[in-house]
């Protein structure tokens, strides 16, 4: 148990990211303004992208840009690129949602007057 | 020139999606014929492409010729040229279905409903083709996107529906992702025939595991396996009656379909997670799905709901089929979805085409119906023999085969729930059927309008198609034995 503890205390960056995640599911799941629940889905993505940075980190590496042809190449001193690619993907995918939904939520307001999910269910009863 | 049918197909529609904005600025009313002409160039390139496929065997398509794993591949594999059919196929006809059923209210919002619309199935062209984990994150996220905006489009109730079906889709998108990355950690690669060769070894790690369960659990919410399909029948429901045949029958499958690439072409079938062989999960939660699916169809009033809760059924089936573990069922359950493809965009057309005449939506309302409409009545019937599975449809040989292979299996518990969530269908369909011919004659809710073409041409084709699936039900089972069965069985 001690040394599980320890094991966790070693990774402080994944502990970020379980509270992350967690609280961003806390906040989609409990909270009745449509806002929030949002807030919450943002903080669960943005999660997710710092776990794919966390996993990719490395010390005392540099850009992935050769300068010259001619040097051989140390591929450990050079930044993985690939994750960062798919990190900047996956803002685009999350900036797009955050979109498409506060598009929704507007219309909602519109159309109900209020963000509260249980008095729009009442309304649409 | 016939190796590049797979980025053909996907730019077809997709061109055409981010061109329609510019044309729809002085011309309106081309919309439609341009979304159906490019829709309808892709049935036969992905013909065309299926019959490479069959000749020449599987292509694998290099973006800007960087091989994999460092470029992005695209696999047209037997399985995915044969779903690729089906889908330009449907998604043609859902198109033409579009024609009357859009939202009458869009106005000027007419050019990027189409856009939406094309952006969807170039979408879902991507899911099938990627063969790479995280090419199916960003078309699944496509996908998604355009789903629930089309969901939305039409305002009132479909807002919050669609606002929902958004919260839990992206929460799956999410935990998919996060699957995506534990696999990288591990592997440090994520084409999927790369991972095949990696994986094997390092299938008891941590990382490896938890990052198959939340893949699962990912795009379990994708494809609306029965603990989390909160958001599917709202969503179908509430969507324009234009909209939810083209979710309906392709959004949940392709889905399915990408977890069947990673469970049978990634991870292996035979994985066991502490000794419990994953693909028993499956079958199982495959089997309750099935059924409970099944029977909360039959509590439904509203015509399209129980629909809805008809395709969570067939999910479960489709998973029992798949989890079974042995060739037959593999190849019965995959033949299932397809049947289940074109199933659902049948109900969801004529749910649409009775909307559009009648104004009924719910089944005490389908009263009208009777003696008024055989066809569609006819068409219903054909529908109802498949979802409950009577011989000569497809759905019955799909179901056939998922039994055959259970038994093979001796697992005699997917036997029963197939059995019992049949008799379930059966009971609903019993309910509908009851409502049109037995009780008074009810009415309309409007005046009955003239059925236009287009309605009768999609309605029709699904019908027909449901039959001729069943007639050819040999030699698509065979050609899926052939090639889509992961080797080593």
């Amino acid at each position: 148990m001690l040394e599980l503890i320890e094991a966790w205390l070693h990774r402080p960056n994944f502990i970020a990211f379980v509270i992350l995640f967690l609280w961003g599911f806390y906040i989609m799941v409990t909270h009745h303004n449509f806002v929030k629940k949002l807030i919450g889905m943002y903080i669960v993505q943005t999660s997710v992208i710092f776990f794919l940075v966390a996993i990719s980190a490395k010390t005392g590496a540099t850009v992935p840009i050769l300068l010259s042809g001619t040097v051989p190449v140390h591929a450990e001193t050079y930044a993985n690129p690939l994750p960062h690619v798919l990190t900047l993907t996956a803002i685009v995918v999350q900036v797009a949602t955050l979109g498409v939904s506060l598009a929704l939520v507007a219309a909602i307001y519109r159309k109900y007057g209020s963000l509260d999910e249980d008095e729009i269910l009442k309304r649409l009863e | 020139m016939r190796d590049h049918a797979p980025a053909i197909l996907f730019l077809l529609p997709f061109v055409t999606a981010i061109s329609l904005p510019m044309v729809g600025l002085k011309r309106r009313e081309w919309c439609r014929p341009m979304a159906l002409v490019a829709v309808s160039a892709m049935g036969p390139v992905a013909l065309a492409n299926l019959m490479v496929v069959l000749n020449h065997g599987e292509i694998r398509y290099a973006f800007s010729g960087w091989a994999a794993p460092i470029g992005i591949e695209w696999v047209a594999d037997g399985l995915a040229s044969v779903v690729m059919v089906v889908v330009s196929f449907l998604a043609l006809l859902a198109l033409i279905h579009a024609g009357p059923t859009s939202p009458q209210t869009l106005g000027q919002r007419i050019v990027p409903y189409y856009t939406l619309i094309l952006l969807l199935i170039s979408a879902l062209t991507g899911i099938v083709f990627a063969g790479d984990l995280f090419n199916v994150f960003v078309f699944l996220e496509v996908a998604a996107l355009s789903g629930y905006a089309l969901v939305g489009v039409a305002g009132g109730k479909a807002l919050v529906s669609a606002f929902r079906y958004l919260i839990l889709g992206t929460l799956g998108a999410s935990l998919y992702l996060l699957g995506v990355g534990y696999f990288y950690a591990a592997t440090g690669t994520l084409n999927m025939a790369d991972l095949a060769l990696r994986v094997p070894a390092l299938v008891t790690s941590k990382a490896i595991v938890g990052g198959l369960i939340f893949m699962f659990l990912g795009l379990a919410i994708k494809m609306a396996l029965m603990p989390l399909h909160g958001w599917l029948p709202d969503a179908y429901t509430h969507a324009p009656e234009a909209v939810s045949p083209l979710l309906a029958s392709l959004v949940t499958k392709v889905a399915l379909i990408a977890w069947v690439r990673i469970m049978f072409g990634v991870v292996g079938p035979d994985t066991e997670i502490e000794h419990v062989p994953v693909l028993i999960l499956l079958e199982e939660l495959g089997a309750i799905a099935a059924v409970v699916g099944a029977l909360l169809a039959l509590t439904q009033h509203e015509l399209k709901r129980m629909f809805a809760y008809g395709g969570i059924s067939h999910i479960g089936l489709i998973l029992v089929g798949v989890g079974l573990g042995n060739p037959t069922g593999f190849a019965g359950g995959l033949f299932y979805l397809i049947n289940d493809a074109v199933m659902q965009a049948a109900l969801f057309f004529l749910a649409g085409a009775v909307v559009y005449q009648y104004g009924a939506r719910t089944i005490d309302e389908l009263g009208c119906l009777r003696g008024q409409a055989p066809w569609m009545t006819g068409a219903l019937i054909v529908m109802a023999m498949s979802m409950v599975g009577f011989p000569p449809t497809g759905g019955f040989f799909g179901k056939w085969y998922i039994i055959l292979g259970a038994i093979e299996a001796h697992h005699y518990f997917a036997v029963a729930a197939v059995i019992l969530s049949t008799i379930l269908t059966l009971a609903y369909f019993v309910k509908l059927f009851e409502r049109i011919f037995r009780d008074r004659p009810v009415s309309s809710v409007m005046s009955p309008v003239e059925a236009p073409l287009s309605l009768k041409v999609s309605v029709g084709a699904v019908s027909a198609t449901i039959i001729l699936l069943g007639v050819w039900s040999d030699p698509i089972v065979g050609f899926l034995l052939k090639t889509a069965v992961p080797t080593g069985w």
